[in-house]
């Protein structure tokens, strides 16, 4: 059953009421007027079996005398009320009708009502009815509140989910109901591999194409590479101009993550297909998407200002695959060779070639370089 | 004790847990008897509390009367009291007749 389910479920149960009271004649009789009115009435004679009665099952209301054998109705009352399990649970304490001294003890005590002995009929009636109205709507709008939380974390993880991974903002939004801040860990060393994705070519297409098509376009590419990125579980940690970030093994360790990015890849090729064909029958100028993966260390943590923040990966693999995606034609994936290591067996069938050592921008020494070509 | 003083009208729907009341009132007398022969006033005392609580309850209100008595004769150690309304209790249980409605 859903949570949304569970929270209406609550106002339909029957309203149960314990009476504790040690004189079964007194128990007898308090119970059968509780159940001409439609109640359902437990009898227990003293604390210990109050207590386990509660436990077992929480009941609605309890009728609580306050002479019992062992315990008193007030240390029970007290010892109820002071547990967030039982405290709601609304208790009419039965005092002798002169004993005011026991009424302000009651009070102390946490009790809601107060009934004399002897008891008159219409006067537990009345005080039950009332004590139940309250504790009933004090029920609904308990429900109302946890079905409206429930929808505004349902409408948080669907706004989330338009930004981050699905399990990411899973992660945010318990993060959020527990602590307050989601991300909250300090900046962690990671091993991480890092995919971008960047549609060659597209910048010199938008100079000969209409504003608004531009957008409609940038859409449909993301709209392909985006899934394809869920869909192997990878973290989508910037988007910025038609080129796309995803870390793959961060937040949450995946045992093969250099498959999951080349499989992301090569669903992100394979998707965006169908989407070229129809820019190229428009007329629209040749372009591809080009991929780099590289793995590695790297930093994961919020960079920015307390106005504006990223929750992002930074380090040489991320720099290694930016580069990579740089010099990737339409079509083509480049791999850095650790990457290429471990995904070698699942490319046989693919044309793969070497590129050899290659000088990347920005970085002192060589990357070795395998062309796939998807 | 009038004849008058010993009918008691009891709600319809408490009948069947009548003969159980009445057996326990006379429990109850058992105790009170065996109460007062050890001078256990505290006893007493409890039992007397009882009685006035659950007597008018049922609609019983002279069991409650003597309840009151038992608890304030055990109070104040007043054995003429206790003996006084012990005896009372007892006529009056075998005599009260219980009518329902």
């Amino acid at each position: 059953m859903s949570d949304l389910a569970d929270a209406t479920r609550v106002t339909e149960t029957a309203f149960r009421v314990l009476v504790v009271d040690d004189d079964p004649d007194m128990a007898a009789f308090l119970a059968r007027l509780l159940s001409r009115e439609g109640m359902s009435a437990e009898t227990v004679a003293d604390a210990d079996a109050a207590f386990a009665a509660v436990a077992a099952a929480a009941p609605d209301m309890i009728v609580l005398d306050v002479m019992l054998p062992g315990a008193d109705g007030f240390t029970v009352c007290e010892r109820l009320k002071s547990d967030p399990a039982s405290a709601m649970i609304p208790i009419v304490l039965v005092t002798a009708l002169e004993d005011q001294e026991s009424r302000v003890r009651g009070i102390r005590a946490g009790a809601d009502d107060f009934l004399s002995k002897p008891v008159r009929r219409e006067e537990l009636i009345a005080r039950v009815k009332t004590l139940r109205r309250l504790h009933e709507t004090r029920r609904e709008l308990e429900a109302r509140r946890l079905s409206a939380e429930i929808q505004h974390k349902e409408t948080l993880r669907k706004a989330f989910e338009r930004y981050v991974s699905p399990r990411l903002a899973q992660t945010i939004i318990a993060d959020l109901a527990e602590e307050g801040t989601p991300f909250r860990r300090e900046a962690q060393r990671v091993s991480v591999v890092a995919l971008f994705a960047d549609l060659r070519g597209f910048t010199r297409l938008t100079e000969f194409t209409r504003v608004d098509e531009v957008v409609g376009m940038l859409n449909e590419y993301f709209h392909v590479i985006t899934d394809a990125a869920y869909r192997h579980e990878g973290t989508i940690f910037s988007m910025a101009g038609d080129s796309l970030l995803v870390g793959f093994n961060v937040p949450f360790a995946q045992a093969d993550a250099a498959e999951r990015a080349c499989r992301a890849a090569q669903d992100m090729v394979a998707g965006f297909a169908p989407v070229l064909a129809t820019w190229t029958a428009r007329g629209g100028a040749p372009t591809g998407v080009g991929i780099g993966i590289a793995s590695g260390e790297a930093i994961l943590g919020n960079i920015g200002s307390p106005h504006y923040m990223s929750h992002t990966i930074i380090g040489d693999a991320v720099n290694t695959a930016a580069r990579l995606m740089q010099m990737a034609q339409p079509g083509e994936l480049l791999l850095s060779r650790p990457v290429y290591d471990l995904v070698r067996g699942m490319l046989d069938g693919q044309r793969v070639r070497s590129k050899g050592e290659v000088a990347l921008r920005g970085r002192s020494g060589t990357v070795e370089v395998y062309s796939v070509a998807l | 004790m009038n004849d008058g003083a010993c009918k008691v009208t009891v709600a319809k729907d408490l009948e069947d847990l009548i003969p159980t009341f009445m057996k326990n009132r006379r429990k109850e007398l058992d105790n009170l008897r065996i109460a007062l022969a050890a001078r256990d006033f505290e006893q007493l005392r409890q039992l007397g509390h009882r009685m006035k609580g659950v007597g008018v309850s049922y609609g019983f209100e002279r069991v409650s009367a003597l309840g009151k008595s038992i608890e304030d004769g055990a109070r104040s150690g007043d054995r003429a009291l206790l003996e006084s309304s012990i005896a009372q209790y007892d006529e009056y249980l075998a005599k009260v007749q219980v009518a329902f409605e």
